[in-house]
């Protein structure tokens, strides 16, 4: 997983080939037949390592930056429902009720489908959806740390609302916000993969891992090693992030049982 | 009771309204449509006349209320893409193959993923328990699409038993057009990921409840193996599997959208992706109505479910948190 990382930060040192450069005459070629491209060669003649390394940078790059964002803005949200209460909180808490209603897949696609393809609006598009996880999990934290006693007691010396908000409750409440972000990770690589594959993903020639997948369905009778290697770096990846999301679960919070 | 689950159907269609409001105006809201003209350019006359026969020249509320005084009546338009059809026959169409996917899939599913869990829980760490357990947090993590094309690297390309890919077209079936070979693959593919949480939810809900007192009790007083099992540990075990039903099968029923676009099966993830692509709006709406109702319906149906297994569970009481 640290080796996806490191894949991620230093692709344009590691790769023997720009992700987008094209060798019209080493079309399709297998692995180790040729010196130069140690894993072949895909359908319009890009290196496949290359591509492979630059993947991992595109599903780094969407994970993240959606569990960031999820966090930057279901944080504060849900802290702020879980705390004050009201009519904000019913809002938000109706939203949620909406957002749940159906798949968030079906709801990021259509996102995707209003606003267009392309790498951005895959972030947005899944920000949308992860924030709401976010939030609910902040939301339920605050609501029963809010009646703990050292809240009263804060209260009783006369802390200012946003103190204790800030200062007592929310340190209390980030480990399973952590994990949640966390176990995020894993959800939102499956999903640019998953939308990438579809054709709904990121835009050409950028390269990602599910629309290789994707591209290699025509070609997989001959040319296997198209299909195999991404999911392969596909599954690894996912397989990674959820035992750290796992790892990190069982060290900040022993009491919580297996949840599935 | 009664008055509950009228109380969740009330809530199921504010729902629903929400949900049709947020992806009308979704759709509506940006710039470009079907008949932009990316694809190729249009006389005016003849563009407004389009706009004009799919009533896309009106404001946005109107065409709203338009929209939903014909789909409560089950009519939600011609689609796009398909002028020659209507959507309800189209998803009514593909929904049907959606349901055969996804049925066979709860029953090889959950009937593997059940078995494997009990034999779990009662062989606890054995060869099989460990087997177990790896096996099925490969199938939570690793995606459908990604052991789909395993499978079919395997089974289809490098053996040569299994065609890659399609729907009841393989000429080989057990009944008439139903339980073809290829079925096999796309089956399995999808029910992987399900089985495993099956798996371990049954495996998890019988090892806690073979450690109770009342299980020693009941071998305390000489019940046979078999009897224990049956009348003292699985009824107990009921209803965190019932959780995992409820929270799978609305899932599978709506399709896997990747299962059906890796083996190129016709049902209605294919056309709703198609439909994405192609700004398909009656297609999209209907899709996302049917989906929120079937959730709305099935997640009822769940906790109606529970009261039958557990007469403790008590719906429509105020829940603690």
């Amino acid at each position: 997983m640290g080796f996806i990382l490191f894949l991620a930060l230093f692709a344009d040192l590691l790769s023997p080939f720009a992700y987008d450069r094209v060798y019209f005459d080493r079309v399709l070629l297998m692995p180790f037949d040729h010196p130069e491209h140690p894993l072949g060669t895909d359908e319009v003649g890009r290196d496949y390592l290359s591509r492979l390394i630059y993947g991992a940078r595109t599903s780094m790059m969407v994970s993240l930056s959606v569990q960031l964002i999820a966090l930057a803005i279901g944080l504060p949200i849900g802290a702020l429902a879980g705390y004050f209460g009201g009519a904000f909180d019913f809002v938000i808490s109706r939203i949620i009720d909406i957002m749940t209603a159906f798949p968030a897949l079906l709801f990021t696609i259509l996102i995707i489908s209003v606003l267009g393809g392309g790498m951005l609006t895959i972030i947005v598009a899944l920000s949308i959806t992860s924030w709401i996880v976010i939030a609910r999990i902040t939301r339920a934290q605050i609501l029963t740390l809010r009646e703990q006693e050292y809240c009263t007691a804060a209260r009783g010396i006369g802390a200012s609302e946003w103190r204790i908000l800030f200062r007592h409750l929310l340190p209390n409440a980030m480990s399973p916000i952590l994990i949640a972000v966390s176990l995020g990770i894993p959800t939102a690589i499956f999903a640019e993969a998953g939308l990438s594959f579809l054709g709904l993903g990121v835009n050409d020639p950028i390269a990602s891992w599910g629309k290789m997948v994707g591209a290699s369905n025509a070609y997989v009778r001959v040319y296997w090693h198209l299909a195999l290697l991404p999911t392969l770096a596909i599954a690894l990846t996912m397989l990674g992030f959820s035992f750290l999301g796992d790892g990190l679960r069982d060290a900040l919070d022993p009491k919580q049982k297996i949840r599935v | 009771m009664l008055g509950y689950i009228c109380g969740r159907i009330l809530a199921l269609m504010m729902i629903l309204l929400a949900v049709s409001v947020i992806v009308f105006s979704l759709m509506h809201s940006v710039p470009g449509g079907p008949f932009d003209e990316r694809k190729g350019r249009l006389p005016p006359a003849a563009k407004a006349n389009i706009l004009k026969k799919y009533g896309l020249d009106q404001p946005v509320w109107k065409q709203y209320i338009n929209y939903m005084s014909h789909a409560v009546r089950f009519d939600f338009g011609i689609p796009y893409q398909r002028p020659h059809t209507t959507v309800a026959k189209l998803i009514g169409k593909s929904w049907a193959i959606t349901v055969q996917v996804g049925l066979t899939t709860i029953v090889v599913a959950f009937g593997f993923g059940i078995l494997a869990g009990i034999y779990a829980a009662y062989h606890q760490n054995s060869w099989v328990d460990t087997l177990v357990t790896f096996v099925s947090s490969l199938g939570v993590t690793v995606p459908n699409f990604v052991v789909a094309m395993w499978l079919i690297l395997i089974f289809a390309v490098s053996l040569d038993w299994l065609p890659m890919g399609g729907w009841g077209s393989s000429g080989q079936c057990l009944i008439d057009k139903y339980f073809c070979t290829d079925w096999i693959l796309p089956v399995v593919a999808y029910a992987i990921a399900p089985m495993a949480i099956v798996a371990r939810y049954t495996r998890a809900s019988i090892v806690e409840v073979m450690g109770e007192d009342y299980v020693r009790t009941a071998r305390a007083k000489g019940l046979s193996e078999v009897k224990v099992m049956r009348k003292h540990v699985f009824r107990n075990a009921q209803i965190p599997m019932v959780t995992a039903l409820g929270t799978e099968i609305p899932n599978l029923i709506t399709g896997s959208i990747f299962i059906e676009s890796t083996f190129r099966i016709n049902g209605l993830g294919k056309y709703f992706v198609t439909s994405t692509l192609n700004r398909d709006y009656p297609m999209i709406m209907a899709t996302f109505l049917l989906v929120a109702f079937l959730w709305g319906i099935l997640y009822l149906l769940t906790d109606i479910a529970y009261t039958m297994i557990d007469p403790r569970v008590r719906l429509g009481a105020k829940s603690l948190s």
